[in-house]
C-alpha cells in the first residue's frame, strides 16, 4: 500500500509534534520529518519553531500547521521516535507500522519510578562546581532540600496550567529550607545549599541548546528558549528571595 | 589526586540524576555519565592552569561532543540524548539564577555582570559543541565501520 500526501503530510507533523514537545532540536525535528516523507515516496518540506511545525508536500500544495507547547524533556519519546524512523527509512517496517508506532509513543507514559527520580533530583543537587568550595553538610543537606524542590514544582506543575509558577514553587520551597536548616544551626550556608539544590530547576541547558541553535541559525527557535530561560530563572529567583524573607521576618532576623 | 577522583565521582553521579530527570532511555544512562564526568574533569584541570573562564568550558564542551557523538555511534541513539544530561555540571545555570536573584533584590550591577557571565559561558560552550561536530565528522565514517565490523565479529 503506498500510503496518500494527506496521510504521509499528517503522520510527518504528529512525529514533529512529539519530538518538539519532549526536548529535540528543530533541526533534528525538521530532518526527521523530511526523511520519513521522502521514503514514504511524497517528499515534504518541514519548518519547525517553538511554538509551531509546518509540514508541505513539495509536489502538491497540501500544507499543514501543528500547534506545539513544549513541555519538560522527555528524552525517550526522541529516542522511541529517532529509531522508529530509523527502521522506516531503512525499509524494515511499512507505513501502517509507522504510523501505529507513532500513535503509541504519543500515548505511552512509560518512564523512571518516583523514587528512582528523587534520587536523580538527589544527586543532580549535589553540584559538583561547589566541591571544596561549601562543606560536605551542606552539601548533604543540598540533597535533601533538593529533593524536596524537586516534588514541590512536579507537584505544582500537576496542578496548573499557569506557566512558570511550578518554579516559582520549587525555588519558594528551596529558599524556605535552606534559609530555615542555617536558621536552626545545621546549614553553616545558606546560599550555598540553595544554588546546590537549585541544580534540577535551573534553566541552563535551556540556555546553551538555545546558544547552539541560534549558531546554527534556528533564530527564531533560539530567541524564544533564551527568553524562556530567562523568565523561568526569574520565577526561581523570585521564589526563593520570598521563602527566605519569610523565614527571616519568623526568625526575627533582618531582611 | 584524591580531589580529582571525588570531582569525578560526583559529576558522573550528577549527570546520571539529570539523565533519570530528563526520562533518558536506560541503555544511555552510562554513557552519558561517564561523558558529562570526562568533560567535568577537563573543566577542573583546565580552571587550575588558567585564569580565563571560557577556555575550560570550551574544552569541556569539546571533550563532551566527541565523545557523545562516538557513544551515540555505539548505542544508536539521537545525540542530544547524550548532551543533555552531561552538560548538566558546565551549564550557567546558577550564574543565571543569582543574576535574576540580584535583579529581583534591585542589585543592577551584579545582575548585568552574571547576565554577561550566563552569555560568556553559554557561547563558550556552544562554540565548542561546533568545534566537536566539525571535528566528528571527519572521522565519522572511519569510525563507523570500525565499530560495524567489531559487532559483526
Amino acid at each position: 500500500m503506498t500510503p496518500n500526501e494527506k496521510n504521509v503530510i499528517a503522520l510527518c507533523g504528529r512525529v514533529g509534534k512529539i519530538l518538539l514537545e519532549n526536548g529535540a532540536e528543530t533541526s533534528r525535528v525538521e530532518s526527521t520529518a523530511e526523511y520519513i516523507g521522502a521514503a514514504a515516496g511524497v517528499p515534504v518540506s518541514c519548518h519547525a519553531t517553538m511554538t509551531a511545525v509546518f509540514v508541505d508536500a513539495n509536489t502538491g500544495t497540501h500544507t499543514h500547521l501543528v500547534k506545539v507547547r513544549t513541555k519538560n524533556f522527555n528524552l525517550r519519546k526522541v529516542d522511541d521516535i529517532n529509531s522508529l524512523s530509523r527502521q522506516f527509512t531503512a525499509g524494515h517496517i511499512d507505513f501502517a507500522a509507522l504510523s501505529a508506532g507513532v500513535a503509541t509513543i504519543e500515548n505511552e507514559k512509560k518512564d523512571f519510578t518516583l523514587p528512582q527520580k528523587i534520587l536523580g533530583a538527589g544527586l543532580v543537587s549535589v553540584a559538583p562546581m561547589l566541591l571544596f568550595k561549601a562543606t560536605w553538610g551542606d552539601l548533604g543537606l543540598a540533597f535533601f532540600v533538593g529533593i524536596a524542590g524537586y516534588l514541590a514544582s512536579l507537584w505544582a506543575d500537576q496542578r496548573t496550567v499557569t506557566p512558570y509558577i511550578a518554579s516559582g514553587i520549587g525555588g519558594l520551597v528551596i529558599g524556605l529550607l535552606a534559609t530555615l536548616l542555617q536558621a536552626i544551626g545545621w546549614g553553616s550556608n545558606a546560599d550555598n545549599i540553595i544554588i546546590s539544590a537549585l541544580m534540577p530547576l535551573v534553566p541552563g541547558v535551556a540556555i546553551t541548546n538555545s546558544l547552539r541553535e541560534l549558531i546554527g541559525k534556528e533564530t527564531i527557535s533560539g530567541t524564544v528558549r533564551a527568553i524562556d530561560a530567562v523568565l523561568v530563572a526569574g520565577a526561581i529567583g523570585g521564589g526563593v528571595v520570598v521563602g527566605s524573607a519569610v523565614i527571616r521576618l519568623l526568625t526575627g532576623g533582618a531582611l | 589526586m584524591l580531589q580529582l577522583l571525588i570531582h569525578a565521582i560526583i559529576s558522573f553521579a550528577s549527570s546520571i540524576g539529570f539523565g533519570i530527570i530528563t526520562n533518558i532511555p536506560r541503555r544511555t544512562l552510562l554513557p552519558a555519565g561517564i561523558t558529562g564526568s570526562a568533560s567535568w574533569v577537563v573543566y577542573v584541570l583546565l580552571t587550575g592552569a588558567t585564569k580565563s573562564v571560557i577556555i575550560p568550558n570550551l574544552a569541556a564542551a569539546v571533550t563532551i561532543g566527541l565523545l557523545a557523538n562516538t557513544a551515540a555511534l555505539i548505542v544508536k541513539a539521537p545525540v542530544n540524548v547524550m548532551y543533555i544530561p552531561s552538560l548538566v555540571s558546565l551549564v550557567p545555570g546558577a550564574i543565571i539564577y543569582m543574576s535574576m536573584k540580584d535583579f529581583t533584590l534591585g542589585k543592577d550591577m551584579a545582575a548585568q555582570q552574571g547576565l554577561v557571565k550566563t552569555l560568556t559561558i553559554a557561547i563558550a560552550l556552544a562554540v565548542g559543541f561546533v568545534i566537536a561536530e566539525a571535528l566528528f565528522n571527519q572521522i565519522r565514517q572511519p569510525l563507523f565501520k570500525a565499530l560495524h565490523r567489531q559487532t559483526q565479529r
